[in-house]
């Protein structure tokens, strides 16, 4: 083989060093116009050697954007992939929802089997083949929509329950699938999965019908602890980019209930005043997010640091309306609103520069 | 991390594809063995055929839709005949709510106990449907009720459309309620299947499916009353199995019968299994009756 599954987080490296070496060379070339530094000529040739010998490599083993129009055209084959991945996902559900009834059972459960089988060959068959990784991203989003409708129509075909233990396999496939084929959508539809499913599994503790758990919002915390904890307790070091996707979802799993209990304090397991609960849950999400922001700035974590300000914006506007919306006239509150965000770039700002600070101090 | 060559991913996946279908098949074939929970005879009339339309287009596939009924706790209540999502059953009070988990104890009598109980998230029960008995029965003698109330009231307003047209209404409803709508009555809910079958022993006129349960205020002579109403039924649709579908296909594309028709143009018998899970065991057509 000449590509193991192994190999293919390095693809995302070679092209990290592919663009790193381009920032270089246009840098060279400035700081050599502006007479700061000037190579000699044995050291330019092997410079050049160097770097042609190590994209021709790369390109070779993993098809790398190799400038910013390849680079430019990569983004674009990415949306097409996307979307087409996406279209014959449905396109499969659509197919056998259309032609099913004419099969008898056996061959239903067959059909759906091989089909999941077969989309999950395809994958890695591709996958041994597509140095660009656009072939495998579209296969193996078609073979995880299989295994779902292979599930799921079991599940009709018999009259089985509805359960919540549905999404264990469907979150172990998706894993599975984007950790051999690095697919960070797949990675998301996976920690979806484990999301429904924990929360779920803690609104059944207090006897709530598992499809009912999402009314409460606080059955979600124990599953954003999770999410932020596992970068924590696992390396990603192969893997860019998925932690910051745990990181997002952990932010989200854990701001968005807070949001709206922040405003639905009825909604909340706890027995007290709602207006109680209400005023508790905007401040953990004043303080939630200021948090994330603060973290995501030390950490230099810009995921989590976009995800802080969203949310606080997000708290800050939604108490701002209750306060002033009615009262005010909408020119002034839209005035409020535009100066805030003034005021949260300055603080940003001096974030920015006292981090900055920070590390030339510690470079010192 | 692992060194993950991408025969593992193919071994690990087919794995998982394998055992996540076998755990499902078992299940189901644990549910078929032995002796059934329940099996009863149900006609179009608790098994309805799909509405035509757009969405049944693109679906090649068959499932009739298990059409159930409470008593409505309010005898003068609204009720179209079809599954009573909503509707508060009159055996369904405070002591029967906390039997089945929810917290009631704090009564009714306060704004804070009233919004504490309808805060309650649904639960799921099991619930007991009767076919064909007493409850149904109850509903034609109410139909009829009415209607004689209507016609006395059309008999004492002799020149009134509006009488005449109630009266006429009336008459009608006793006729869909004998003939055309569901006999399938949501009467009794639990947790427990052994206790509720030791209740209810005869598994040709009683179901047992789990289904979900609200708890919920009616405001009747100005007083709250705590309630609750079936919010759910867990496997509403019944798939048709292959080898039956072709008595079912030349009536699924026929116009709906009319509402004073009187023959069921299909009967089911419908199985419940060890793990409650229902299944189409014969379906007969008078046409296809010896």
């Amino acid at each position: 083989m000449r590509n193991t599954a192994n190999d293919i987080p390095a693809r995302r490296q070679a092209q990290q060093r592919a663009d790193e070496i381009r920032v270089f060379l246009t840098e060279l070339a400035r700081l050599e116009a502006e007479g700061v530094l000037a190579l000699e000529e044995s050291q330019r040739q092997a410079l050049a050697t160097h770097h042609a010998s190590l994209l021709a490599n790369y390109a070779h083993a993993y098809d790398i954007d190799r400038d910013s129009r390849a680079k430019q055209l990569s983004l674009g084959m990415r949306i097409a992939s996307f979307l087409g991945a996406m279209a014959l996902a449905a396109s499969v559900f659509f197919l056998f929802y259309q032609f099913w009834g004419r099969f008898s059972e056996a061959a239903q459960v067959a059909i759906l089997i091989t089909s999941a089988l077969g989309s999950l060959g395809l994958t890695v068959w591709i996958q041994g083949r597509d140095a660009t990784g656009y072939f495998t991203r579209l296969a193996a989003l078609v073979a995880f929509a299989c295994f779902v409708l292979n599930v799921s129509m079991i599940g009709q075909i018999f009259n089985i329950t509805p359960s919540d233990k549905a999404l264990l396999p469907w979150a172990a496939m998706a894993f599975l699938l984007a950790y051999a084929c690095d697919l960070r959508l797949l990675l998301a539809a996976g920690i979806a999965c484990v999301i429904a499913f924990v929360a779920a599994r803690v609104g059944t503790w207090s006897g709530v019908y598992w499809l009912h758990a999402g009314e409460r919002p606080e059955n979600f915390f124990v599953v954003a602890a999770l999410l932020l904890a596992i970068p924590r307790l696992a390396m990603h070091r192969h893997y860019p980019g998925f932690e910051a996707i745990y990181r997002v979802f952990g932010l989200l799993t854990a701001l968005v209930p807070m949001l709206i209990l922040g405003h639905w304090g009825q909604i909340s397991y706890l027995d007290l005043d709602p207006k109680l609960i209400e005023g508790g849950y905007q401040v953990a999400g004043f303080a939630g997010s200021a948090v994330a922001i603060w973290i995501g700035t030390r950490r230099e974590w810009p995921e989590t640091v976009n995800t802080g300000i969203t949310f606080f914006v997000l708290f800050l506007y939604t108490k701002f309306y209750d306060w002033w919306w009615e009262v005010m006239p909408k020119y002034l509150f839209f005035l409020v609103l535009g100066l805030t965000a003034v005021l949260i770039l300055l603080l940003l700002k001096r974030l920015r520069g006292a981090v900055g600070r920070a590390d030339r101090d510690s470079s010192a | 991390m692992i060194a993950w060559t991408r025969g593992r991913t193919l071994a690990a996946g087919a794995a998982l594809i394998l055992l996540t279908n076998a755990v499902a098949l078992s299940g189901v074939f644990i549910n078929r063995s032995g002796e059934p929970e329940s099996r009863l005879m149900l006609s179009e009339r608790e098994l309805s055929l799909p509405y035509r339309g757009y969405r049944q287009a693109e679906n090649s596939g068959l499932a009739l839709t298990l059409t159930w009924r409470v008593l409505d706790a309010d005898e003068e209540g609204s009720d179209y005949g079809s599954s009573n999502y909503g509707v508060q059953p009159t055996w369904l009070d405070a002591a029967h709510l906390a039997t089945l988990g929810f917290e009631t104890s704090a009564g009714n009598a306060t704004q804070e106990a009233r919004e504490r109980l309808a805060r309650q998230l649904p639960r799921q029960v099991l619930v007991v449907f009767e076919n064909a008995g007493p409850a149904w029965r109850q509903a034609v003698e109410r139909a009829r009720a009415g209607a004689a109330r209507q016609a006395a009231a059309a008999a004492a307003n002799p020149g009134s459309e509006a009488f005449a047209k109630q009266a006429r209404a009336g008459v009608e409803r006793v006729a869909l309620e004998e003939n055309h709508y569901s006999r399938l009555f949501a009467i009794d809910a639990g947790l427990d299947a052994a206790t509720l079958r030791s209740r209810y022993p005869d598994r040709s006129r009683y179901l047992i499916l789990r289904g979900t349960i609200r708890p919920t205020l009616r405001r009747h002579d100005r007083q709250y009353h705590i309630g609750g109403y079936i919010s759910g039924v867990a496997i509403d649709h019944i798939n048709v199995p292959f080898a039956l579908r072709p008595l079912l296909e030349p009536l699924r594309n026929a116009p709906q019968p009319l509402p004073d028709a009187s023959t069921p143009r299909y009967e089911v018998q419908l199985t419940v299994g060890q793990r409650l899970e229902p299944w189409i065991e014969t379906l007969t057509t008078p046409a296809a009756k010896p």
